[in-house]
């Protein structure tokens, strides 16, 4: 029966060569761990992709009761993780998958540079992934506001700080996440809730499909 | 000599113009919107009335509580913040108690050893009475200090501004 | 339905009506022993992320994130921490030369010049040669920058007082009415700065939990004690007696009788 319904739509759309090209490509002795150990080096991109997709999956069940306003965005915080059954699990799993997906993303970078796979014909890849740690590291920074803390708070105030001090156009900077010249305050919370689910998202969405689109179409670095 | 256009090229210019009216008719409102805190005129702050006389101020520095109105947004809330106050000559000087090194809140005298000194508690920052920074502790610069006025005998408070005595 | 030259199409889509080939291919063309990436491989991957998944789950069910008490942007004795894959960052603008007059060149050059080098490593190493080895330079760099960073981020870590980053962010609920003019007058400007914004502790101690007497309090409020100045002469009679009347009243509450906190609108 699955397979009538798979041949009828692939009649119309001819779906086949699309997921043969992902499901049928070779992965070479060299990056397979069952035949050399220190191949699982070649794991840590897969475990970032991994943990992000644990990022965003949390990310949307958190927003179901999560509000970016400065009088309720603590207590919305509080409710979740102690009232609401498996709170501390999904708000763990978003809180320390932030961590653990910047070491995954280090640990991916260093294996890229010591393994030589950045070089020529791959460059375009290896400037598309440092955008990924940039855009990862926004993420970071933004959502460690939203719980609206005492060291959120704080921790916000010292890295706007650190923007104020770019030469000529750091107030600006400062000014425009912040949303107010001297305040951090309601408007720097939604300003930084925005940041954080809606425009840094989708700037990674696009990388990462950049990213893997180039990966399928240039295979990986052969062994060294 | 003249060049002709051709339909084809005639036809991409007018691809690109109406695709930049289309991008421009988009972004320009939400770019206004977004923009809007670099535009904001920070409002100009009144002079905040305080509960202590001129007449009592001395050389001593004593810290002086005012209350202001925080607009942030939709967000009004009464705000309480305080300013070393005292007297050099004729001249009435109020110093902001935030300390330049991270933003802990200084205090006159409160180090046994540096009597004549304003000192933070958080890294042993130091400033000598006018608000300057004192040499090898960590502060960046010298302490903020505020406009001062008079209303009816009262001293009042205003923005607050770069130290001018050192 | 026929067009052009042979093809046929489904309906009078675009899409060519064809017999499918077998797609699978012969992989004796392949040097070495490659496997088909579905399932083989997949399968590996797969379970690399099971024996991740299980340790990410024991993780966040013995360590809760942390939450600490509602930001309180007056609470200015609170000593900022930022997350920590930024403390090296924040390390590096304690050095002499990296703050001061010079904190553009720890906020802003060298993170720009660490970043920008990151992102051109592909042209400012464009040589052929992959093998880590055969490049000291690329290889020596990104040693060292990794080093300066695990250096600093330790020494961040070590310098930093845990002790009282854990007391001055705690959730504490307790009775302190925030709006008592006591409160407001005396304790926010001369208390809070060391005993922290809810007088939970901060780099002096907790003033909520003990059960203190105001004979107690007066006494340390008069003449002070270890680091702690004495308010004698600072204060009037009358402040010191209001403020050691307030501090022995104050006592832990549940959250529903905090009066601490601010409430969400009802």
């Amino acid at each position: 029966m699955l397979n009538r319904i798979y041949d009828w739509i692939d009649d119309r759309i001819d779906i086949t060569p699309i997921w043969r090209d992902v499901a049928d490509h070779e992965v070479p002795e060299h990056v397979n761990p069952a035949y050399h150990f220190s191949a699982f080096v070649y794991c840590f991109g897969g475990l970032t992709f991994f943990i992000t997709v644990i990022q965003i999956l949390s990310g949307m069940f958190l927003t179901m009761y999560y509000v970016p306003d400065i009088i309720n965005a603590w207590n919305s915080v509080y409710f979740l993780q102690q009232d609401v059954a498996a709170g501390v699990i999904v708000r763990g799993m978003h809180h320390w998958g932030a961590s653990l997906v910047v070491v995954m993303m280090f640990l991916h970078t260093l294996r890229v540079f010591f393994t030589g796979a950045y070089k020529s014909p791959r460059e375009l890849n290896w400037v598309v992934g440092v955008l990924l740690f940039a855009v990862m590291l926004g993420l970071a920074f933004t959502g460690y506001l939203l719980p609206w803390d005492m060291k959120a708070l704080f921790a916000t105030k010292v890295g706007l700080d650190i923007a104020e001090s770019v030469p000529f156009i750091g107030e600006w900077i400062k000014t425009l996440l912040a949303g107010d010249a001297t305040i951090i305050g309601a408007q720097t919370l939604t300003r930084f809730f925005a940041i954080h689910v809606f425009f840094l998202p989708a700037a990674l969405f696009v990388l990462m499909a950049i990213h893997f689109i180039l990966i399928r179409r240039q295979g990986i670095a052969g062994p060294l | 000599m003249s060049q002709k256009v051709t339909r084809r090229q005639f036809l991409n210019y007018s691809l690109m113009g109406v695709g930049s009216f289309m991008a421009a008719g988009m972004i320009l409102p939400m770019g206004r919107f977004a923009l809007d805190p670099l535009f904001k005129e920070s409002s100009a702050s009144d002079m905040i009335a305080t509960s202590v006389k001129v007449a009592d101020i001395t050389e001593e520095p004593v810290s002086v509580d005012f209350t202001f109105e925080q607009t942030d947004g939709w967000y009004v809330s009464e705000v309480t913040d305080f300013a070393w106050v005292y007297k050099e000559g004729d001249e009435i000087i109020a110093l902001s108690p935030v300390c330049k090194h991270l933003g802990c809140t200084v205090s006159w005298a409160s180090d046994a050893s540096n009597p004549e000194r304003f000192f933070c508690p958080c890294h042993n920052g130091l400033y000598e009475k006018n608000g300057e920074n004192v040499p090898g502790t960590p502060p960046r610069g010298p302490l903020d200090m505020y406009e001062v006025g008079e209303s009816d005998g009262f001293l009042t408070i205003g923005a607050i501004k770069e130290n001018e005595l050192v | 339905m026929k067009h052009g030259k042979g093809l046929t199409f489904v309906g009078d889509s675009r899409v060519q009506k064809y017999d499918k080939p077998k797609l699978n291919r012969d992989y004796s063309e392949f040097p070495g022993r490659t496997e088909e990436f579905y399932p083989d491989f997949l399968l590996k991957e797969w379970m690399a992320g099971a024996v991740f998944l299980i340790g990410f789950l024991c993780l966040t069910v013995a360590h809760p994130a942390p939450l600490e008490r509602m930001a309180d942007p007056t609470d200015t004795g609170y000593i900022p921490l930022p997350d920590w894959y930024f403390l090296f960052l924040y390390q590096i603008l304690k050095y002499t030369y990296a703050s001061g007059p010079f904190n553009v060149v720890g906020a802003i050059i060298i993170p720009g010049i660490a970043f920008g080098a990151l992102l051109l490593a592909p042209w400012l190493d464009g040589k052929k040669e992959r093998h880590w080895k055969k490049r000291p330079v690329a290889t020596g760099m990104m040693l060292i920058a990794v080093g300066i960073i695990f250096y600093t981020t330790w020494e961040s870590v070590a310098y930093h007082d845990w002790e009282q980053q854990n007391q001055q962010g705690q959730i504490v609920f307790s009775n302190l009415d925030a709006e008592d003019p006591v409160f407001n007058d005396l304790i926010r400007t001369n208390c809070t700065s060391c005993h922290g914004g809810e007088l939970a502790g901060g780099s002096g101690p907790n003033l909520i939990e003990p059960d203190l007497q105001p004979e107690m309090v007066e006494a340390f409020v008069r003449s002070g004690s270890g680091e702690m100045p004495a308010f004698e002469g600072q204060l009037t009679d009358e402040e010191i007696t209001a403020i050691s009347e307030y501090v022995a009243g104050l006592e832990l509450t549940s959250k529903d009788e905090a009066s601490n906190v601010e409430e969400s609108a009802e």
